[in-house]
């Protein structure tokens, strides 16, 4: 887009994502790269870099920012008003047709835009019908995408769709590193003299691309081939025939890299480890000691690649994620009740390297179309009642389309009431979710609250990803403490749950009350957002709020709190000789989950939580 | 802030040093990326970035240009720039650096910029109308309570920081302009954090605090109520000093690209940066960046190990923490050691 860029062969290492763009310039076929990883590795740079190397073909860039209109295209509007005619103005997808289509941050990208965007990518064409327009074009491009997986994960479906997979990462050894800042010092210092310095560099990559070209088309594939392929994508139990078919193609690629007319064993192993990484389904134990026994060392290779361990929103591998809960088991029983029992390792705990891209999670819990004037204009819609949120465009397109009887007045274009067009907008909402603590004596026995600490933290993690905004209610003694108000920082809810004592009476009622309050605040601040309430208490509740009778008070305003139509969880952790099961009746009048913390590990209550949290997906 | 359009002079601020370091190192050298300032309310945070205003150096720019191009850096120009710009004969006009603002509640139309509704009614055609981002090229872009922006903005803001260029598609527009810009963002962190991603971004970080020494927090009172009885006298009072420092500070931009580093600093930051484990390898390239700029800034043309300390204590902190959960404790002493160890 703007010349001198960051030369792509002054990208010090990063070679699997260099190899990776360059190997789907020599065959199209193999369907895009996804370069995930962490921040500050040089992802956008390489492909803005990889842009001035390819002269065949152009880098077309996704903002984030898109609008429908312009990535399927439209009315011209200039057209319609001075000719009446109707035109069609070519979008994004017309422009990347046999182009590279690149969007940074996919993973950030708007959900309607992503529905667009799979179903061309699946079919290969654009077809538009709207505002009087019926047209369809061609749209086959190369997608390449960057993200960080700290900001949340990629819908799988989309996932699926990107051919090879690499992980960016940084150098570890210090003269990488001081070569790094070197080059990028002396490019800000002068990026036209560094540029042209590398140039040759480039132009050599340019050559091998080139070469690769031609040799491809002469490549023939052995039967042999294609049975080794299927072998290494049926061991990482991949589902459909896509990854069977790509590595075929990336193997073709490879082999034409390396200037070779056949297709050698290691090139399909190669190829593997760019397939593969994100199509691995669960692996168990078994399988995983199978292929490491077996001679075919690449595919073990291929599963510590594999963003399962690198990345560090994803679970470790299932036996050692076995061990590890055992000794944070341990751990617990050792550790003082004010402490949280299992260690920060442990988050997520229910997400094994299967269900990683399978999840739903895709960093946000919810994506709410929004009434309100904030959030992303994404469409547009025709208006009901009051219009507050024109979308101009839209509504210009419409008009345009109208002109023919109509009185300018002296201006291009007249605007009637019928055109106007609302704008349809899409906010990332994350869920409001308050923990109401019962921090009383009897939590404080047998290290309940420990527990209730660890599981409650894991769901830290999980929430940050998915821009919750979190509160921590307690209540002991006398009287009900907002910890922490709603707010978005995960870190201050982690650190008010550590210091929290524990001791003193029961106020229950005066817990729920301010539960509530809190919440309705909260409503009014954030009309979007989705709110969760979770209660943990033994129930065992012996300080009344207004009446003389505790309980009384608590479930009263438990049921206040059920009429605002607030998800509730309410774990019990009641666990004496004789039970009342006063907790179980306020679940009861609160019409909530309900679960029983004696009965259950902690690893189920995370996994409770989630799925209440989930239900409104 | 203001009393009759004056502003509180930058150099009658009391103490705040690393605030005040962070700030000027980022107007000599506009390539630091920006400077994120957390503090409790009442620490001067807005009032020192307000107060940049009046020190901010006058470069050239492209005149009758929206996005005031460079006319000398051909690389960065804007479509128009490069179309019709001749550098023979085109006119050139001086013009401040300026301290563009964000509000909170902006909408992501504003920011990124928008359909031209004038245009499009009077004459049926479409045009760009240029948006926050479009303004804030070259200049000095400030973001106040930055924590509180809603996400998608910070989204759209994070991708033009990262490029220096801005990419509309949307509401029919498709455009590309320039949008390079010193990105100062502050923050109160009781208020919710800002995600990592974002934090990166910016080259520096500092904490501030309010003054703990009472002598310090008296000479603040004095200050600020005699700036409000007489705000022209106090002005007054400090006009030397704001001379001298934008002198300085004009000086440190002519010299910025003379000054040299051994490999030992090279290597002091790649060390620093694997002892620390910080994510990617902006911090190295900042934590250089940052310690040049401080030699230029003390008028020197080498750098020195009081500067690779004053880069570490403004470009490390915040790129410390690993993971959203783990708290990035930095080992200073670490750091320290491994500074005072080298050879330059």
């Amino acid at each position: 887009m703007f010349s001198n860029c960051f030369p792509f062969s002054a990208v010090l290492g990063q070679d699997r994502i260099k190899r990776a763009l360059i190997l789907n310039i020599i065959n199209p076929n193999i369907g895009g790269v996804l370069i995930s990883g962490e921040k500050g590795t040089a992802k956008s740079t390489l492909v803005r870099g990889f842009s001035n190397i390819i002269d065949s073909m152009d880098v077309v860039e996704l903002p984030l920012n898109i609008t429908e209109d312009r990535l399927v295209g439209s009315i011209d509007i200039k057209k319609a008003v001075n000719d009446g005619q109707k035109t069609f103005e070519k979008g994004i997808l017309y422009k990347a047709h046999n182009q590279i289509l690149y969007v940074d941050e996919i993973n950030l990208l708007s959900e309607h835009i992503v529905n667009i965007l799979l179903e061309v990518l699946s079919t290969g064409i654009n077809v538009v019908e709207r505002e009087g327009i019926s047209y369809s074009h061609p749209s086959k491009f190369i997608l390449v995408g960057s993200m960080n997986p700290e900001e949340g994960l990629l819908r799988p479906q989309l996932l699926d769709k990107f051919g090879l997979y690499v992980e960016a990462k940084g150098e570890t050894n210090v003269e990488n590193r001081t070569e790094i800042i070197r080059r990028r010092l002396e490019y800000e210092k002068n990026p036209k003299k560094f540029c042209l310095k590398w140039e040759k560099k480039d132009i050599k990559i340019k050559e091998i691309i080139d070469m690769g070209k031609e040799i491809i088309k002469r490549i023939k594939v052995e039967d042999e081939d294609y049975g080794f392929a299927v072998g290494l994508a049926k061991q990482g139990n991949c589902l459909g025939h896509r990854a069977d078919i790509i590595l075929i193609e990336t193997a073709e690629a490879i082999a034409a890299f390396n200037q070779r007319n056949r297709i050698m064993e290691d090139d399909i192993k190669e190829a593997a480890s760019y397939v593969l990484p994100h199509r691995i389904r669960e692996l168990t134990p078994l399988e995983e000691s199978e292929t490491s026994m077996d001679d075919n060392r690449m595919e073990r290779n291929n599963t510590e690649n594999s963003p399962r361990e690198d990345s560090d929103t994803v679970q470790k591998p299932l036996p050692e994620e076995e061990n590890m809960n055992s000794d944070t088991k341990k751990e617990g029983i050792k550790e003082s009740i004010e402490d949280i029992v299992g260690g920060k390792q442990k988050i997520n705990i229910n997400m094994d390297f299967g269900k990683k891209f399978s999840n739903k999670g895709s960093g946000k819990r919810a994506k709410v179309k929004t009434d309100s004037s904030k959030g992303r204009y994404v469409k547009y819609k025709m208006p009901k009642g009051k219009v507050k949120d024109i979308a101009f465009d839209a509504t210009l397109r419409v008009a345009a389309c109208n002109q023919r009887n109509r009185d300018k007045k002296g201006m291009a274009i007249c605007i009637k009431s019928q055109d106007i067009r609302e704008k349809v907008r899409e906010k990332h909402t994350g869920a409001t979710i308050l923990f109401t603590v019962d921090a009383s004596g009897s939590m404080g026995a047998k290290r309940r609250m420990g527990a209730v600490k660890g599981a409650v933290l894991s769901l830290l993690k999980d929430a940050y990803q998915k821009r919750d905004n979190i509160g921590v209610i307690a209540f002991r003694k006398d009287k009900a403490e907002v910890l922490l108000n709603i707010t978005r920082s995960v870190d201050l809810a982690e650190k008010c749950l550590k210091k929290l004592p524990t001791g003193g009476k029961t106020p229950l009622a005066a817990g729920l009350y301010s539960t509530y309050q809190v919440l309705k605040a909260d409503k009014i601040k954030n009309p979007d957002s989705l709110q969760y309430l979770i209660i943990v208490s033994d129930g065992k509740a012996n300080v009344p709020l207004k009446s003389e009778n505790a309980l009384e008070d608590a479930f009263i305003m438990g049921e206040k709190i059920r009429n605002e139509g607030i998800k509730t969880m309410v774990i019990d952790m009641e666990r004496n000789y004789i039970e009342y099961g006063f907790a179980k009746e306020l679940a009861k009048k609160m019409d909530s989950e309900y679960i029983k913390i004696s009965q259950i590990s902690k690893t189920d209550i995370n996994a409770s939580i989630k799925s209440l949290l989930d239900i409104n997906r | 802030m203001e009393n009759n359009g004056l502003i509180y002079p930058f150099s009658a601020i009391v103490g705040q040093e690393d605030m005040k370091k962070a700030l000027i190192l980022n107007i000599i050298n506009p390539r630091l990326n920006g400077v994120l300032i957390r503090g409790e309310k009442g620490t001067a945070k807005s009032t020192a970035v307000r107060a940049l205003a009046d020190i901010l150096p006058e470069r050239e720019q492209i005149a009758d240009c929206i996005f005031s191009c460079d006319p000398n850096d051909d690389s960065f120009w804007c479509e128009n720039c490069r179309a019709n710009f001749n550098k023979e004969t085109g006119k050139i006009k001086k013009g401040k650096m300026r301290v563009i603002n964000l509000p909170v509640s902006a909408t992501e139309d504003r920011v990124v910029g928008t359909l031209d509704i004038e245009q499009a009614i009077k004459k049926g055609e479409k045009r760009f109308e240029p948006g926050i981002l479009a303004e804030a090229n070259r200049n000095i872009l400030y973001v106040d309570e930055v924590n509180l922006l809603d996400d998608h903005v910070v989204d759209v803001l994070l991708d033009a920081a990262a490029m220096g260029v801005n990419s509309i598609e949307r509401e029919g527009i498709s455009y590309t302009h320039p949008s390079r810009f010193v990105l100062i963002g502050t923050m109160n962190p009781e208020e919710g954090d800002l995600r990592p991603q974002l934090i990166d971004r910016f080259g520096l970080v500092v904490d501030v605090r309010g003054e703990r020494d009472v002598d310090s927090r008296v000479e603040v009172i004095k200050r600020r109520l005699s700036f409000e009885a007489d705000p022209k006298k106090f002005v007054k009072e400090y006009e030397n000093e704001q001379k001298e420092l934008a002198g300085r500070m004009e000086n440190a931009k002519k010299i910025l690209n003379d000054v040299v580093y051994s490999e030992g600093c090279l290597s002091v930051a790649a060390e620093i940066a694997i002892a620390m484990k910080v994510d990617g390898h902006r911090a190295d390239i900042t934590f250089m960046k940052a310690a040049v700029t401080n030699a230029a800034y003390r008028g020197d043309t080498k750098v020195d190990k009081e500067d690779l300390f004053i880069a570490a204590k403004l470009s490390l902190p915040h790129r410390m923490r690993k993971k959203p959960f783990e708290e990035g404790v930095i080992d200073f002493d670490r750091i320290n050691d491994i500074i005072e160890k080298s050879v330059l």
